[in-house]
């Protein structure tokens, strides 16, 4: 499938319903079994492809409504982690857990989730990964001599993941790595964890780096200067970042330092609920194209859509998808 | 027949636990009373702290419908501390009588129809309080501040202030310590009041920088905000050495998000004082793993109202129209000023509320506060006490949620108020509505805050105010949950 040029895309997460909400802390109070909740989880995952297809978006992802929140359903998966399963009161905690031996070589089991998203959709589809510097900051290292030992294990067995999840048909891979803002000391080694990671994966690498979205609210302020330039060491094809919330004043950074990587460029603020207009989208992308062709744009959100409401979600996708189109009319596309 | 008590106070009630089942076992033995009334009899016995209140001595609570053939509970509350000795038989008689509830209706003059709390009429009393204050304190001679419970509002105390102007200083050091303090650090207080609290916390914050060599200072913005500009006017005195970083908001405090959008996510510390217990409230009641609203109606008892009728020249039939020129208008509703303040204040002490009780399934348009789903509000009781009555306190949670988008990721709110903390509370006490001066009180449910707080993404948490000996005040401060 040819993408059309400013190809429309999410960031990952789409909105997650109360019931839903309701019904994974059921599971966590036992009320209700886990093969409840895997059906439960397929039918949502279809509602919300089925939304990011009519917003009209050109590649989708499966809205990641299986996942308690973007650590957790990795962690359980990586072995060598213990998780203590009494630590969450609310679905959305993130579990206490911790490393204390070496993490062993082993599957996490995320390609067959993708493959249900393909089977349930004709778009491209795009899977998103929090990658292993934000994860190894959410647990406890009690055996690596430092976090960059441990992170650089985690993207070992995690490689190996994303190589099956190409087999499984994957082309578009995004790596979540967030915890760069709130620790922007470690990105000198952080390059290089994420460059293991995705050694030799043959698929399109996106990386998001946004300024956090826990509980619909940013957990770090800042500019993205600190990124560069060790980013540019970077092997993926694309960085993806917020740009609507926090205005377009770090695009600056692209004129400056000039990185070959294409550009996934957050439109829609996904703090807040007002719904952005078409118009406004254009906008923000014309803004963009004064610094990046637009045969290196990628369209997005800031972030996942996690936190709105479905309808506000849902307009907001729709706002994307009709400012793109005013664009691309534009460009005469 | 069940008793509830609802207070822990060993004395000064005048109507004890023994009289009260004494009472009621004589008025049955004596045949006042059927067995199958007295087999549905849930009395509750409060003591209520505020001698200026909405409730009757004795007081039927009504239900909207009755359920199960007219077998369900007959439910009186008694409010012990108000009960005039020797009264309490007449008045329990009266209100278990078949006619009870009319003839306690009869000669009423209601002032609304009935509906949730935050919706009454009280509210306009309490909002024309604020508004023409002065009126209502040259009136008494005395400042709204001299009928606080300590004389003074505990958000003067410098100790406490100095507390908090380092714990701020602490942020913002560490803030520049990892090259993210921001060129601007914004502050806000809601609720100004006279501008005290603000014009201590500048001048200390101010001297803290100085003696710290930090250069702090000029980066503040301090913003102070209040819904009354006549507040804000008053408030600018006590800034007057800090006017150049002082900026003066109107705002809702319900809702400041609303005013203040442009500094979303921009706010390092906002702070208030006493000032959710004064924001429209209601109460709801969990029974039977129902959850019942509680619907009231504001009248003047028929003797009050014909007291005022005479010392206000105004017929009883008028005062209801009175009434709501008064809350227009204020004192000037009548001719003679003087008089108009008399009505007012009369009008207000001697306000009262029937109750109701309305079966939420009867309700399916009544709505908890955002942040609060009916199928929350379940979890949250699932191990509450099974008979419980406490304020959803809609106002707070409505200004609480619509002041979080505010915070910067390393901001904190932190609130001086009267908290319940857990929902226990509400069964070893009265925590409200009541009456302050001329404003209304309600003990704010912090039980109900920590869960939205955490749904929200902070932990709250509340520390005891031991700057005052006797305080009955917490501090609610945030911190940012993982």
């Amino acid at each position: 499938m040819t993408l059309p040029i400013l190809p429309t895309t999410m960031v990952g997460s789409y909105s997650m319903p109360g019931w839903l909400e309701r019904l994974k802390t059921d599971y966590f109070a036992r009320r209700i079994s886990r093969h409840d909740l895997d059906e439960i989880h397929d039918a949502a995952v279809r509602s919300a492809i089925k939304d990011q297809e009519m917003a009209g978006l050109d590649i989708v992802t499966d809205g990641e409504l299986r996942r308690d929140n973007m650590i957790d359903y990795f962690i359980e998966r990586l072995p060598g982690v213990q998780i203590d399963r009494s630590s969450k009161k609310f679905y959305y905690d993130f579990y206490d857990s911790e490393v204390l031996g070496k993490i062993p070589m082993a599957a996490l089991g995320l390609a067959e989730d993708f493959r249900f998203l393909l089977a349930n959709t004709e778009r491209e589809a795009k899977i998103c990964i929090t990658g292993p510097h934000s994860l190894c900051k959410r647990v406890r290292n009690k055996h690596y001599p430092t976090e960059e030992a441990l992170a650089m294990d985690m993207a070992r067995v995690m490689n190996m993941e994303l190589k099956e999840l190409v087999k499984a048909g994957a082309k578009f891979i995004q790596i979540d790595e967030p915890y760069y803002s709130g620790f922007p000391e470690d990105i000198s080694w952080g390059v290089g964890v994420l460059n293991t990671l995705v050694e030799g994966v043959n698929a399109r690498i996106a990386v998001h780096i946004c300024y956090g979205n826990r509980y619909g609210k940013p957990s770090w302020e800042g500019s993205y200067r600190y990124l560069f330039p060790r980013i540019l060491d970077a092997k993926v094809h694309q960085l993806s970042l917020e740009f609507a919330r926090r205005g377009g004043e770090d695009l600056e950074l692209f004129r400056e330092f000039k990185p070959a990587f294409e550009l996934g460029v957050g439109v829609i603020d996904v703090k807040d609920n007002a719904i952005e207009t078409p118009d406004i989208v254009a906008e923000r992308i014309r803004k963009t194209m004064k610094v990046v062709p637009a045969e290196k744009l990628f369209i997005m959100p800031d972030c996942g859509l996690f936190h709105l409401a479905r309808d506000i979600a849902f307009a907001k996708l729709r706002a994307m998808v009709e400012g793109t189109k005013i664009i691309r009319k534009e460009l005469g596309k | 027949m069940n008793l509830h008590l609802n207070h822990t106070r060993k004395d000064s009630a005048a109507a004890g636990t023994s009289e009260v089942v004494a009472t009621v076992l004589a008025l049955l033995e004596e045949g006042h009373l059927e067995p199958a009334q007295f087999a549905r009899l849930q009395i509750h016995l409060d003591w209520l702290q505020y001698k200026q209140n909405f409730r009757e001595a004795v007081m039927v609570m009504r239900r909207d419908r009755e359920q199960d053939g007219g077998n369900s509970p007959m439910e009186i509350r008694v409010d012990s501390r108000q009960v005039a000795p020797g009264a309490l038989r007449g008045l329990l008689q009266t209100a278990m009588s078949p006619a009870g509830s009319e003839s306690e209706a009869a000669g009423r003059i209601y002032l609304e129809d009935s509906r949730s709390f935050r919706t009454s009429i009280a509210w306009e009393f309490n909002r024309l309080y604020w508004q023409r204050l002065r009126d209502w304190e040259r009136e008494t001679g005395k400042s709204y501040e001299q009928a606080l419970p300590g004389g003074k509002s505990d958000g003067r105390q410098l100790e406490a202030i100095s507390d908090s102007v380092c714990d701020f200083w602490t942020l913002l050091k560490d803030l520049e310590s990892q090259n993210q303090l921001p060129q601007e650090v914004f502050v806000l207080e809601i609720g100004v009041g006279m501008g005290a609290r603000a014009g201590l916390w500048l001048d200390r914050f101010c001297a803290l920088d100085q003696e710290r060599g930090t250069k702090y200072y000029p980066r503040v913005r301090f913003l102070l905000g209040d819904y009354s500009l006549a507040t804000l006017e008053y408030s600018r005195p006590a800034v007057k050495n800090h006017l150049d970083i002082c900026s003066f908001i109107a705002l809702d405090a319900l809702d400041p998000i609303k005013t203040l959008s442009f500094l979303r996510h921009k706010i390092l510390h906002v702070h208030s004082t006493n000032m959710y217990d004064n924001l429209p409230d209601e109460e709801v009641v969990w029974r039977d793993n129902r959850i019942y609203w509680i619907q009231v109606r504001a009248y003047l008892p028929p003797a009050d109202a014909a007291r005022i009728s005479k010392a206000c020249e105004v017929p009883v039939a008028d005062i209801p129209k009175t009434i709501n020129r008064l809350l227009e208008v204020g004192a000037e509703a009548l001719p003679d000023r003087a008089k108009g303040m008399t009505f007012w204040m009369e009008v207000w002490h001697a306000l009262r509320t029937e109750e109701r009780l309305v079966d939420s399934v009867d309700m399916p348009d009544a709505s908890f506060p955002a942040g609060l789903s009916s199928a929350h509000m379940e979890d949250i009781l699932r191990n509450a006490p099974g008979d419980l009555r406490f304020h959803l306190s809609s106002g707070a949670l409505e200004s609480f949620r619509n002041t979080l988008p505010l915070l910067h990721p390393r901001g904190y709110l932190q609130v001086q108020d009267i908290f319940v903390t857990d929902l226990n509370e509400y069964c070893m006490g009265f925590h409200g509505p009541g009456k302050l001066d001329g404003s209304i009180v309600n003990w704010v449910n912090g039980a109900l805050l920590r869960e939205v707080a955490e749904r929200a993404g902070y932990d709250l948490h509340f520390a005891p105010f031991h700057y005052r000996q006797g305080s009955k005040t917490s501090v609610l401060y945030t911190t940012r949950r993982e």
